[in-house]
């Protein structure tokens, strides 16, 4: 299909013209979902998913809480990923990878 | 002798003669009521005395006035007597009392009485001036007496017309009062000096009441004959006949003034009347259709009715409570299950509200009536509720059903329960009761009829009447134990409505929304409230992607054969229902600009991923008929069908598959849709509504609508069970973060607990049934995750780690 026809198509200029295209699209709305882009999804500290609050935030049952925002997920060298509030708590107690046992660094956070 | 006095005496002759024995009767009842002590029995004549001065009127009022305090009169008229004291002829003791005696015997016999009252009263007072008193006072005992005496005869003929025998009795007892009427006045000097001064002697009128009491009341033989004639009088009017009720009157007002009412009648007639109903009672329940309960009711009320006019009529009052409760007793009481058993289901199925409300009124009268009436109201909740939530056949009408069953409730417990708080804690009760005897059904039912009236094209109801059938759910709702089973549910059509704009209103599903967080709390919501949220944010970043799309970018886009608007709903995964993903081939145009906007969310969003939900996408579409130009709002599925055509005319079923990459069964539907439904813009061949495999399809050019924009539905697929069971499933998983997630709240809150009172407070915080063994697993697994411990010297009591 060719810029000139499309334009046409666009005018809605539709006589006498037959355009090779029956159907165009004008619009699409899409869905998709969005989720941590994790290999496991539940976190190995608290053994709640990792979309979901940990198990701590939850018991905190905030008002206004819509959950992430506040309990995002962090990814260490090793690329295991845990809720950064579970981390948190874990390094102070023990500064390795609860599941490969490397030394813990952050390698990136959720957003 | 102070004239004021016998004026006195005098001006009673004229009184009002009916007045008078009211006033009478009234002292008996006073006399009744006092103890005889001896300082009494001189306040007990003065009172006698009172009644019978004229200034009284027969008023009850003036009565107990001049009985509480004994007036300056009878201080003069004694003061005065004793000053002048005349002399006293021969035998005149002799001749003033025959005059006397001859007075009396006049009265006796209803004879002209040849002395002035006058002088009668004169020669009484000259009597007592002189000492007499005392001898006066016995020979008119006697008198009388004589007269009583002789007047028994009569009533003890063998065979006597028992209304002709009441008769005479009353006659006998109304000349009797008479007559010791007139004989008080004349004697009433007597009354007022020496009676009174003589605490163990009779007042005139006393003594009259004694004698008639002990010779002709206490006759056994005429004192049954007269009880009998008056049970069976009032056994006549109970069966509906008309009697002589101003007869009954007297009679018993004469029992009641002789002081034996109680003795003698009053115990032999509640004897008979708890034998008229119980028997009565026995007799109509056992005849007693389902019907007949209503009229029962009113039979009830009816006798009640007639027995309190009988009180008020000619029953002395102190029968009533006697009476009322042998009634109640025999009537109801007895048979409390029987007319429950038997009339409230019909009753409740009515609802016959006037019915109901005399059957509460009834009810409430006797001992556990209401108790009962509660639980078969009870038991009927249940049962009819069952039968509505029970059977899958009338799933389709279950909600509607329920609160039609709940308001009916609502109504009778209001207008004819006096809406009595155990009757409305008991419909709770039987509420909770029977919806969750069918597990998850009710719940999810619930949940679609809410998204029925929350949809857009739903006009049957204005925003308030939508509010307040919002409410009534919402009481539904209440008695559902799997809550999350709703929440479940309620999530899917919910989604639905925002993705595809079809809901109706946003301050309804707010409001709708609001309601469930106020019932459950905010934790219940969390992820409704996130579906919103996430509407509010795609917003938002269409709007930042319009602007990152720069005018050159756009340009391109279009030469590439764009032209196409995107426009993304992100969706936070665990928020909203979970959709099985879709591969499917896109072309390439749309894969551009899918890949663009990832490229884009995912430089605004590090560590997330999004994954593109195929089945829940919609599309614009420019079509060109040979009729004209039309815009088609259609699913993702049917554009990609439809773009194919734009390369080949003639496609059969096996290429759209493969080229589309479209699920079979959905494809099929999709193909359906645009070949068979009420917009074909596709033609198939062969003809026919099913779709097979080697059909073919091509563009039907020759399309025509009115309308410019069209919107060609997908054919929904009809939920399956397999479905259902894993939401119901994914449900249940849940229920175990739940579990974990209360344990932590409760634990983080309290510190240190007792097993029983975590059990308790997790029992209030959890809003799905759970067993307690389920409880114990989950704080077992907690305690291995160090969350919490066991206390080390009481294994009952856990401590929070932080
Ligand atoms: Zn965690
Ligand atoms: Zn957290
Ligand atoms: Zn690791």
């Amino acid at each position: 299909m060719s810029g000139e026809d499309f334009d046409a198509l666009d005018r809605g200029d539709n006589d006498g013209q037959k355009s090779d295209k029956m159907f165009t699209l004008k619009k699409w709305n899409a869905v998709a979902m969005w989720s941590w882009d994790v290999e496991c999804d539940t976190c190995a500290i608290c053994r709640v998913q990792v979309m979901d609050a940990c198990l701590r935030c939850q018991g905190e049952s905030k008002k206004d809480s819509y959950g992430k925002q506040d309990c995002v997920v962090v990814w260490g060298e090793c690329n295991h990923s845990f809720h950064f509030c579970c981390m948190s708590l874990w390094v102070k107690q023990n500064n390795r990878c609860p599941l490969c046992q490397q030394e813990w660094s952050i390698q990136r956070m959720g957003k | 002798m102070s004239g004021l006095a016998k004026t006195a005496v005098l001006a009673e002759e004229g009184g009002n003669n009916q007045n008078r024995k009211r006033s009478l009767h009234i002292t008996e009842q006073c006399n009744n009521k006092r103890t005889k002590s001896d300082d009494m029995s001189a306040n007990e004549k003065k009172s006698n005395f009172s009644l019978l001065n004229p200034h009284s009127n027969g008023s009850v009022k003036m009565t107990s006035s001049s009985m509480n305090k004994p007036g300056a009169a009878t201080k003069k008229l004694v003061i005065k007597n004793f000053k002048s004291k005349p002399n006293l002829p021969e035998n005149y003791q002799e001749t003033t009392w025959s005059k006397l005696r001859e007075a009396v015997i006049a009265i006796q016999t209803s004879k002209a009485i040849a002395y002035s009252l006058e002088e009668l009263y004169q020669a009484v007072e000259n009597m007592c001036s002189h000492k007499m008193a005392s001898q006066l006072y016995v020979n008119l005992t006697n008198l009388v007496e004589a007269h009583v005496k002789a007047n028994i005869e009569q009533f003890l003929s063998e065979s006597m017309d028992r209304q002709v025998f009441l008769k005479r009795m009353d006659d006998c007892w109304r000349a009797h009062c008479h007559q010791m009427i007139m004989i008080r006045s004349i004697f009433l000097y007597l009354d007022r000096t020496y009676v009174l001064q003589n605490p163990s002697i009779h007042s005139i009128w006393d003594m009259g009441l004694d004698l008639f009491r002990h010779h002709i009341a206490m006759n056994t033989l005429v004192q049954t004959r007269t009880v009998d004639g008056l049970l069976l009088l009032i056994e006549r009017e109970r069966e509906g006949d008309a009697v002589d009720r101003s007869l009954l009157k007297s009679l018993l007002r004469m029992l009641s003034d002789l002081q034996i009412y109680e003795e003698a009648f009053e115990h032999k007639f509640l004897l008979a009347t708890e034998r008229l109903y119980a028997a009565e009672g026995q007799r109509l329940m056992s005849e007693l259709t389902e019907l007949a309960v209503p009229q029962y009711l009113a039979h009830v009320e009816k006798r009640l009715r007639e027995e309190n006019e009988r009180l008020l009529h000619y029953l002395d009052p102190s029968t009533k409570w006697q009476l009322i409760h042998t009634i109640e007793r025999q009537l109801l009481s007895e048979h409390l299950s029987g007319i429950l058993d038997k009339g409230l289901k019909a009753l409740m199925d009515g609802p016959r509200l006037a019915d109901l409300t005399t059957l509460y009124g009834l009810f409430g009268r006797v001992k556990d009536g209401l108790v009962e009436l509660c639980k078969h109201f009870n038991a009927y909740i249940k049962k009819k509720g069952r039968t509505i939530v029970i059977e899958p056949e009338r799933d389709k009408t279950m909600v509607a059903e329920l609160l039609d069953f709940k308001e009916q409730l609502d109504h009778v417990v209001t207008t004819c329960f006096q809406r009595n708080d155990k009757f409305l804690y008991s419909m709770r009760e039987a509420f909770e009761y029977f919806i969750n005897q069918r597990q998850n059904k009710p719940a999810e039912l619930i949940a679609k009829f809410v998204d029925v009236k929350l949809r857009a094209g739903n006009k049957e109801a204005t925003e308030e009447e939508l509010e307040r059938l919002l409410d009534k759910i919402m009481v539904l709702f209440r008695f559902i134990h799997g809550k999350d089973v709703f929440e479940a549910f309620y999530k899917k059509d919910l989604a639905k409505r925002l993705l595809v704009g079809k809901s109706a209103s946003v301050d309804a599903e707010k409001s709708m929304l609001s309601k469930l967080k106020q019932e459950c709390g905010g934790g219940f919501t969390l992820k409704l409230e996130g579906m919103f949220k996430d509407m509010e944010l795609s917003k938002d970043i269409n709007i930042t992607y319009k602007q990152y799309i720069t005018p050159s970018q756009h340009l391109s886009a279009v030469a590439e054969g764009g032209g196409l608007e995107l426009s993304v709903y992100i969706l936070t995964m665990g928020f909203w229902p979970t959709y099985p993903p879709v591969e499917v081939r896109l072309p390439v145009e749309l894969t551009r600009h899918q890949e663009h906007f990832t490229k884009f969310y995912l430089a605004k969003h590090s560590g997330r991923k999004l994954q593109w939900q195929a089945t829940l996408g919609h599309c614009v579409l420019r079509a060109h008929f040979t009729q004209g130009k039309k815009e088609l709002q259609v699913s993702l599925f049917q554009a990609l069908v439809l773009l194919l055509f734009n390369d080949g005319d003639n496609l059969s079923f096996e290429d759209i598959k493969t080229s589309t990459n479209i699920e079979e069964g959905e494809l099929r539907r999709t193909l359906q849709s645009l070949a068979c439904g009420k917009a074909r813009v596709l033609s198939k061949a062969p003809r026919g509504r099913e779709v097979h495999d080697d059909d073919h399809f091509a563009f039907n050019g020759d399309f025509t609508n009115k309308l410019f924009r069209i919107k060609i539905n997908q054919i929904q697929m009809k939920e399956t069970s397999e479905e259902q069971k894993a939401t119901e499933e994914r449900v249940f998983q849940d229920r175990q973060y739940q579990i974990d997630a209360a344990i932590v709240r409760v634990m983080k809150m309290r510190k240190a607990l007792s097993h029983n009172i975590l059990i308790t407070e997790l029992y209030n915080q959890l809003k799905f049934p759970v067993k307690p063994a389920d409880l114990k697993k989950r704080i077992e697994s907690l305690i291995d995750r160090d969350y919490m411990e066991r206390d080390k010297d009481n294994p009952n009591q856990y401590n929070y780690v932080a």
